[in-house]
């Protein structure tokens, strides 16, 4: 019998995104949230007594040059060493793109795969033999299963591969293959690497994705871990996934459907926050808030968005004790069908009004409110404007979700009574 | 839509209070309530009603929210009325008035009209610090046009306020070119952060240099320093050598001086120290001892010329003591003199009293004239009670005189008055009078209704059709009963149903009918269907052909006619074969197509169907419409037969409903005035009978009888007048005989007292004149006489008293001075006869000056005493210590082996030579030692001695130089090794910029917050500006001459109105006008009061703008003049009701006076007046 752990895409030094610091944010709980995971594995190994460790490509992020994160990796790798645990690396495509993979010395017992053929290591006396490929450049785009050799008799063959598999969204397309190509090589268990979820493609042979060890932005919910592989004597794998994340990452979505008061949809929240802590057994958060359906409180919770997120963060505040930090409240309501109607009166307001909706209709007119933006958009950071979730300052969508925002800010505020009872 | 009706069930301190509010055309109402009284609370009323409870409401302090319930009835322009319940809770709020019918929102908001709270609070709601924001507001922004025609329109008082916080929200978040605001500041953070990162990543290739260069070094570094041990051990040895050579040198030299002292004696260190002090000590105990000697001399000399008077110093206690006593002595001798002329003054004094009272005694007999207390007592006693009867004498004579005049007085009053008149009578007829009294003006006020309600009826009954005549015909009038004309309602009503389903009926089937021949028509014109009719028709005329060509083919004769006609029948054929092909063929057709169309056919066969049987239908219907006609004609005819006995010819049942109720009700009223008109006359009967009744009793009083127009009421008044009056004189008779009796008895009691006291004033005499005689005075004496003497006596002995005082102590003070005389005397005797000649108070003092100069001799011999003493001890201790110095001396000569202490100095001498000798030579071996390096001294001393003296610099030099060229290296090897260590130190796995790539994301998530909401803000600034500039276009000339009347108005003309001008920037603004029309006011030059004004006018403008296309919502005004002038006030009261004929106004204010104001100013028509009071 033997363990071992599976992991991969570990990403180190990769920070958590876009987090707007607020009072009463959990900050401490996000600092360096990789490398506290990497611990945890390392940890988890040391405690489950675990014979080697796959890691099945991206141990550091592409474009991150600080030499310290691999020095940072050697005085891990050296505890594992100290513990007698062998660690087998493919390197990934963000590996092939680091300055870091180039220079650094590991320790004895970490095992690089070359990136110029395949190459195994035999670890003979579990009668284990471990085939890998690493990837020379960032991009790959043949089937690097196809090389690797055929098992070794009487071993338990583990083939480690970093790869898209048969593509995954989000993620790049890269030394994609088959699952059948994979199972059709005869290996014992296929240690996947490259889709951040985990994912078990096949039970026999174990074919699967451990996912990687830390959320680091919303489109990374839920648990990050590795996972431990128990082989009996009779060679059948048993697979435990270990989740190893600092801070997780999760979606609360708060239905305001009938919803009376802002109030009302505070309370709702408090009462999903409370059940998403439970589910994560109490482990820090980092929350979206999506409140979304039809209520009378749109215009309440819309004039005063400021005030609305302060009372969320507020009352996260209270029920977590600073272990959730609310990233981002996204206020997706609509009045009700019968409240809608009401505002069509004459008058100033009615013109207003008639302005709002015309705006909405005519994407035209809508993009001629973002001139308004020019001189903002020269000078805000590249970042802000990259990536799947960059500010498009021209972006109909963005601008109309911007407009349903600004109509009861607006509205409210020109009927608001100061000092009226 | 308008409240006509306002619940305020339980809300804030209200119970059950209802405000009607359906009075008016659409109405003023101005709704007043006192402080306390819950205006702001009705208020709020409602609001709630329209749009709910808030769940924190401050109306609860009476009823628990759960009974809170506001109410009201409210009516839309077309005239549907809602009556509802508002309670408070989270849904279901909306009752109907029986509270437990839930009603949807809906209904209501169908009334409002798109209006929610927020709009209805905005544009129809104005208080009184809208109007000063929005006055402000007008100043503030310039009379901007946009912006006024936008606020007028909307209601919304605080545009200006938004726009701005807009933009300066917008500004602190970002300015193109700025550094302060928040985005600006987080761009820079960033920027700064991103060159920080830069800075803390650690590039690999640095780290393996890094780590090369230390272990370069390190090797280096080992190879230097024993390179380095082994240069610095030869030169050690060579600098050893050199140092050794002079030291060897003197060594030698030493140990030839050492030969000359090696006898000599060794003598201690301190040896010449104890020597020189011991003769100093000699020296010094010598001196001491002379210096004694002559000492005690001199003072022997001193003490042997001292003098002492030892009898003074005996007496010397007794000397003392009369020293003291001469002192008193002294001031003694000077009061007697004072005393002495004191005692004769006083007796001087009395000797005068006693002259004035007895010129016959001298001072010692005074003693006689002195009389005893108790008669003095008896004197003073007399002399009070004297005052006291006389006194009393005189005030009881006075008043006699005085009270006889005033019983006189009251006599002539009495008489003046007389007897006063009888008035039971007349009490008692006013009495009963009074009740009628009260009633005559209600008598007046019914006869005027009676009066006014015949006048309405009249004019009601002119109005009236169908028939015509007078109020009392009116009653008489035989009308048929209501059920009676209900029933014909009913069954007039059924025929005509009847009748009109029938006609209904009848235009179906006729319409059905049509559509079935239409459809039939239809099926022809597409293409005559065939018939079995048809297909008899051409098979018979087969048959027929074929006949004539059998009987051709037989031979039987065939007429050429009959074939021709065959032929031609069948038509297109010249022959008979031909004819029969062409008939085979046709009936073939037809049989195919009946075949073919066989569905065709049965349609067409059953519309034909169809249309027999409507055409039966159509004639049923037909009949039964006429009996229906039939039956109506009859209906009516008994109708009219119903009206006859009335003489009316009646209209439709339902029309004369309506008449019926309207005459039963103009009926009801005729009875009720004759009813009425009864009661009055009644009342009236009674009035004159107590006028008659009233006037009797006056004249039997002699009062005038009334005129003809008196009232009854008038009457009463003017004999409650007579009786009053004649109850004030007999009250006033009452009075004076009771104070006559009274004065009577006062003059009485005056006499009594004059007796009584003359009595008392003779038995006081007869005690007088016994009294007085011990001091001499006859009875004629008065009282004040006799004091007079008696304080004379007192004054004689009081200084007789005093002067005896003052001999006493004359006495003692001459006793005193013969004793001291005595004392002094006998002293003189026995120690100074030379001052036997003396007064006894000089001797005294020389005495005590003599005994003060024996005292100081007698001191000063003591002194010379002790210091002899003290000399002698002096000489003996010197003697002392010179014996035992010379035996130490003597000592010392021996240790140091010479015959007498001069000799020591140069003993000394030589003992230090010896020990400095041996001293140097031993610091020359121990030197030799150290640069020995473990050797003895002489193979170290051979060693050196065998090394060439003049080579030794030369090779030491080279050494030094090679050596501290290694030294410089190693140096600069441990600096490399420990910098490269520093470096490689840095580079320990830091999460440095990791974290500054964290905090890198903190900063780009505030920041996209940020961008979000500057968005948001500029894309609202630039809507808002839209709007406002889009509304303008289309309202600007409306609201602006709307504006410019009620401003006009407001103002009470004050200005002409208001205009369109430009600013000095070229944008549109609005500027007062004054009322010449020239003289423009820029809102800038208004007052604040003024532009208040402005802004009030502007929000009718837009409200009246608004009506004029929209379903009404009652405007509601909460206290907005209190701080208008009367004048204005009323003006824009006026304005007001103005605004009552487009929509229901709803004025709550706290001042009666602007109530006051509205009731003298505001048609009545219009103003309805509430009063709140919880």
């Amino acid at each position: 019998m033997f363990k071992f752990i599976h992991t991969a895409d570990i990403h180190l030094d990769s920070p958590l995104h876009k987090l707007d610091d607020y009072e009463g944010a959990p900050v401490d709980e996000i600092r360096q949230a990789t490398r506290r995971a990497f611990n945890n594995l390392v940890q988890t190994a040391i405690s489950e007594d675990v014979n080697f460790i796959l890691i099945a490509g991206d141990l550091y992020d592409g474009d991150w040059k600080d030499y310290n994160t691999g020095l940072y990796l050697v005085s891990q790798t050296s505890r594992l060493r100290d513990a007698g645990i062998p660690v087998y690396i493919v390197a990934g495509n963000h590996d092939a793109a680091s300055k870091i993979t180039k220079t650094l010395r590991l320790p004895e017992n970490v095992h690089l795969f070359p990136s110029d053929k395949p190459a195994t290591y035999n670890i003979d006396n579990l009668n284990v033999t471990i085939h890998g490929h690493s990837f020379a450049t960032p991009v790959i785009k043949k089937d690097l299963s196809l090389l690797y050799p055929t098992p070794v008799p009487g071993y338990f063959n583990i083939g480690i591969l970093h790869t898209c598999a048969s593509g995954r969204e989000g993620h790049e397309p890269y030394a994609p293959c088959t699952l059948e190509g994979l199972r059709s090589k005869g290996y014992d268990y296929w240690a996947l690497g490259h889709v951040h979820q985990y994912e078990v493609l096949l039970d026999d042979p174990p074919i699967l994705f451990p996912g990687n060890i830390q959320g680091r932005h919303v489109r990374e919910t839920g648990p990050k871990g590795c996972v431990l592989v128990t082989v009996d004597d009779s060679d059948r794998p048993k697979i435990e996934f270990k989740p190893l994340d600092v801070i997780r990452w999760v979606i609360i979505e708060v239905d305001s459907n009938g919803a009376e008061s802002g109030y009302d949809i505070i309370e709702r929240f408090c009462n999903r926050l409370e059940n998403t802590l439970d589910e994560n057994d109490g482990r820090p958060l980092v929350a979206r808030v999506l409140i979304q359906g039809e209520t009378a409180a749109h215009s309440e919770l819309l004039a005063n968005v400021d005030r609305w997120s302060n009372e969320i963060r507020g009352a996260a505040l209270d029920i977590s004790g600073h272990r959730v930090w609310i990233e981002k409240i996204k206020i997706n309501t609509r009045l009700p069908a019968s409240e809608k109607k009401l505002r069509t009166s004459d008058g100033a307001i009615g013109e207003l009004v008639k302005l709002f909706e015309e705006l909405a209709d005519k994407p035209d007119l809508l993009r001629d409110l973002s001139d308004e933006l020019i001189d903002l958009e020269k000078k805000i950071p590249k970042e802000l404007k990259q990536g799947r979730d960059g500010i498009r300052f021209d972006d109909i969508d963005w601008l109309k979700s911007l407009l349903e925002q600004v109509r009861p800010m607006l509205i409210q505020g020109l009927m608001r009574k100061e000092g009226s009872e | 839509m308008k409240f006509l009706e306002l619940r305020l069930i339980a809300h804030g301190p209200f119970t059950d209070m209802v405000i009607d509010l359906s009075g008016g055309n659409e109405g003023l109402h101005i709704i007043y309530g006192p402080n306390e009284a819950g205006k702001s609370s009705a208020l709020r009323g409602l609001q709630n009603l329209l749009y709910g409870i808030p769940e924190r409401s401050k109306d609860d302090f009476l009823h628990p929210y759960s009974k809170m319930r506001v109410g009201a009835a409210i009516q839309s322009s077309k005239g549907d009325v809602l009556k509802f319940v508002r309670r408070k809770g989270r849904s279901n709020t909306l009752r109907l008035e029986d509270d437990k019918t839930v009603i949807e929102e809906s209904l209501l908001s169908r009334f409002l009209r798109g209006v929610d709270a927020d709009l209805f609070v905005t544009m129809f709601g104005i208080d009184h610090a809208d109007l000063v924001r929005g006055g402000k507001e007008i100043i503030g922004g310039g009379g901007s046009m946009g912006q006024l025609i936008f606020a007028a329109g909307s209601g919304a008082s605080n545009l200006r306020g938004v726009q701005e916080q807009l933009k300066s929200e917008a500004d602190s978040l970002f300015k193109p070119s700025a550094k302060k605001p928040k985005i600006n500041e987080a761009i820079g953070k960033i920027n700064k952060n991103r060159k920080e990162l830069r800075d803390a990543q650690l590039p690999g290739r640095q780290w393996v240099s890094h780590d090369q260069a230390l272990r370069q070094a390190l090797e280096r570094k080992q190879s230097v320093e024993q390179d380095l041990a082994n240069k610095k051990r030869s030169l050690h040895r060579l600098e050893r050598i050199q140092e050794a050579l002079p030291v060897i040198a003197k060594r030698k030299e030493l140990i030839n001086e050492f030969q000359i002292y090696a006898t000599a004696m060794l003598l201690p260190d301190e040896f010449p120290k104890q020597r020189v002090e011991l003769l100093q000590k000699l020296r010094v105990s010598e001196n001491d001892r002379d210096q004694a000697l002559k000492n005690t001399e001199i003072t022997q000399k001193e003490l042997s010329e001292l003098q002492i008077s030892e009898s003074l110093l005996e007496k010397s206690s007794l000397i003392e003591e009369i020293h003291r006593e001469f002192g008193s002595q002294y001031k003694a001798a000077s009061d007697r003199i004072k005393l002495q002329t004191r005692m004769s003054v006083l007796r001087g004094e009395a000797k005068e009293i006693l002259c004035s009272l007895r010129d016959d005694l001298t001072l010692d007999h005074a003693e006689n004239l002195r009389i005893k207390k108790s008669e003095a007592v008896l004197i003073r006693d007399l002399g009070t009670r004297f005052e006291g009867i006389v006194a009393r004498i005189d005030t009881a004579r006075e008043s006699i005189p005085k009270l006889t005049h005033r019983i006189a007085g009251i006599d002539r009053k009495l008489e003046k008055l007389g007897t006063p008149r009888q008035t039971d009578t007349l009490r008692n007829a006013v009495f009963q009078a009074e009740e009628y009294g009260a009633l005559e003006k209600q008598y007046e006020k019914e006869k005027s209704e009676i009066s006014s309600a015949l006048k309405t009826l009249d004019v009601v009954l002119g109005k009236q059709t169908l028939w015509s005549g007078s109020v009392e015909k009116l009653e008489r009038l035989p009308v048929p009963s209501m059920e009676t004309i209900v029933m014909f309602e009913d069954q007039t009503a059924e025929a005509v149903v009847k009748h009109g389903s029938l006609k209904e009926d009848f235009e179906k089937v006729k319409s059905t009918l049509a559509d079935v021949e239409r459809q039939i028509d239809e099926l022809r014109l597409k293409q005559e269907v065939p018939t079995e009719e048809d297909l008899q028709k051409a098979r018979e005329k087969r048959g027929r052909g074929w006949q004539l060509i059998l009987k051709t083919l037989e031979g039987k004769p065939v007429s050429d006619e009959e074939i021709d006609d065959h032929v031609k029948g069948i038509g297109s054929s010249e022959t008979l074969p031909e004819a029969f092909e062409i008939s085979v063929y046709k009936a073939d057709e037809i049989a195919d197509r009946l075949r073919r169309e066989a569905e065709r056919v049965a349609t067409k066969a059953r519309l034909l169907a169809d249309q027999t049987f409507h055409k039966k239908q159509l004639i049923h219907l037909k009949t039964e419409i006429d009996a229906k006609v039939k039956t109506k004609e009859k209906i009516m005819k008994e109708w009219e037969q119903l009206w006859q006995p009335s003489g009316i010819t009646p209209i439709s049942p339902k029309e004369m409903r309506a008449w019926t109720q309207n005459h039963m009700a103009m009926s009801a009223k005729a009875t009720e005035i004759r009813e009425h008109k009864a009661r009055v006359n009644k009342l009236k009967e009674e009035i004159d009978a107590h006028l008659k009744g009233l006037n009797k009793c006056l004249k039997n009083l002699s009062e005038p009888h009334s005129d003809d127009g008196e009232t009854l009421a008038n009457l009463i008044k003017r004999s409650k007048r007579v009786i009053h009056k004649e109850d004030e004189s007999l009250n006033k008779i009452k009075q004076l005989r009771s104070e006559k009796a009274q004065r009577k008895q006062e003059l009485a009691e005056a006499q009594a007292r004059v007796d009584s006291s003359e009595m008392d004033l003779s038995q006081w005499q007869k005690e007088w004149k016994q009294a007085v005689k011990p001091i001499g005075l006859d009875a004629d004496a008065i009282p004040a006489q006799a004091n007079a003497v008696m304080e004379d006596l007192n004054s004689l002995f009081d200084k007789l008293k005093e002067a005896n005082i003052f001999q006493k102590r004359i006495h003692g003070i001459n006793r005193d001075t013969d004793e001291f005389t005595t004392k002094v005397t006998g002293l003189v005797d026995a120690v100074a006869e030379d001052l036997k000649d003396l007064p006894a108070g000089e001797a005294a003092l020389e005495l005590n000056s003599r005994l003060t100069l024996a005292r100081t001799a007698q001191s000063q011999r003591q002194t010379l005493k002790n210091q002899l003493k003290q000399e002698k001890n002096r000489m003996d201790k010197a003697v002392g210590r010179i014996t035992e110095i010379e035996t130490r001396l003597k000592g010392m000569c021996a240790e140091a082996g010479c015959a007498n202490y001069e000799d020591l100095p140069e003993a000394e001498e030589r003992s230090d030579k010896r020990i400095q000798l041996e001293a140097e030579l031993k610091g020359l071996d121990e030197r030799l030692h150290q640069l020995s390096a473990g050797a003895t001294i002489d193979d170290f001393i051979n060693k050196a001695l065998k090394v060439d003296p003049d080579g030794i610099d030369g090779e030491i030099g080279r050494l030094t130089d090679e050596t501290d060229k290694l030294n410089q290296e190693k140096s600069e090897l441990d600096q490399c090794i420990g910098s490269e260590r520093t470096e490689l130190g840095k580079m320990d796995g830091s999460a440095r910029a990791a974290e500054l790539a964290e905090e890198m994301q903190l900063l780009l998530g505030r920041l996209e917050n940020d961008v979000e909401q500057y968005a948001r803000l500029k894309i609202a600034s630039k809507i808002l500006n839209q709007a406002i500039e889009r509304y303008r276009d289309k309202s600007q000339e409306p609201i602006l001459k709307r504006t410019t009347a009620i401003f006009k108005q407001i103002t009470r003309g004050s200005f002409q109105g208001i205009r369109a001008d430009f600013d000095d920037n070229g944008l549109p603004v609005i500027v007062g006008v004054r009322p010449d029309g020239k003289e423009v006011v820029t809102v800038e030059g208004m007052s604040d009061g003024t532009a208040d004004q402005l802004y009030l006018a502007l929000r009718l403008a837009g409200l009246q703008d608004y009506l004029e296309r929209n379903e009404p919502i009652p405007f509601i005004v909460d206290d907005i003049l209190i701080k208008f002038d009367d004048d204005r006030a009323v003006a824009a009261l006026r304005a007001l009701e103005g605004l009552s004929e487009q929509t229901q106004v709803i004025f709550f204010t706290h001042h009666r006076h602007l109530l006051e104001l509205a009731r003298e100013n505001v048609e009545s028509k219009f103003l309805i007046e509430h009063t709140l009071n919880a």
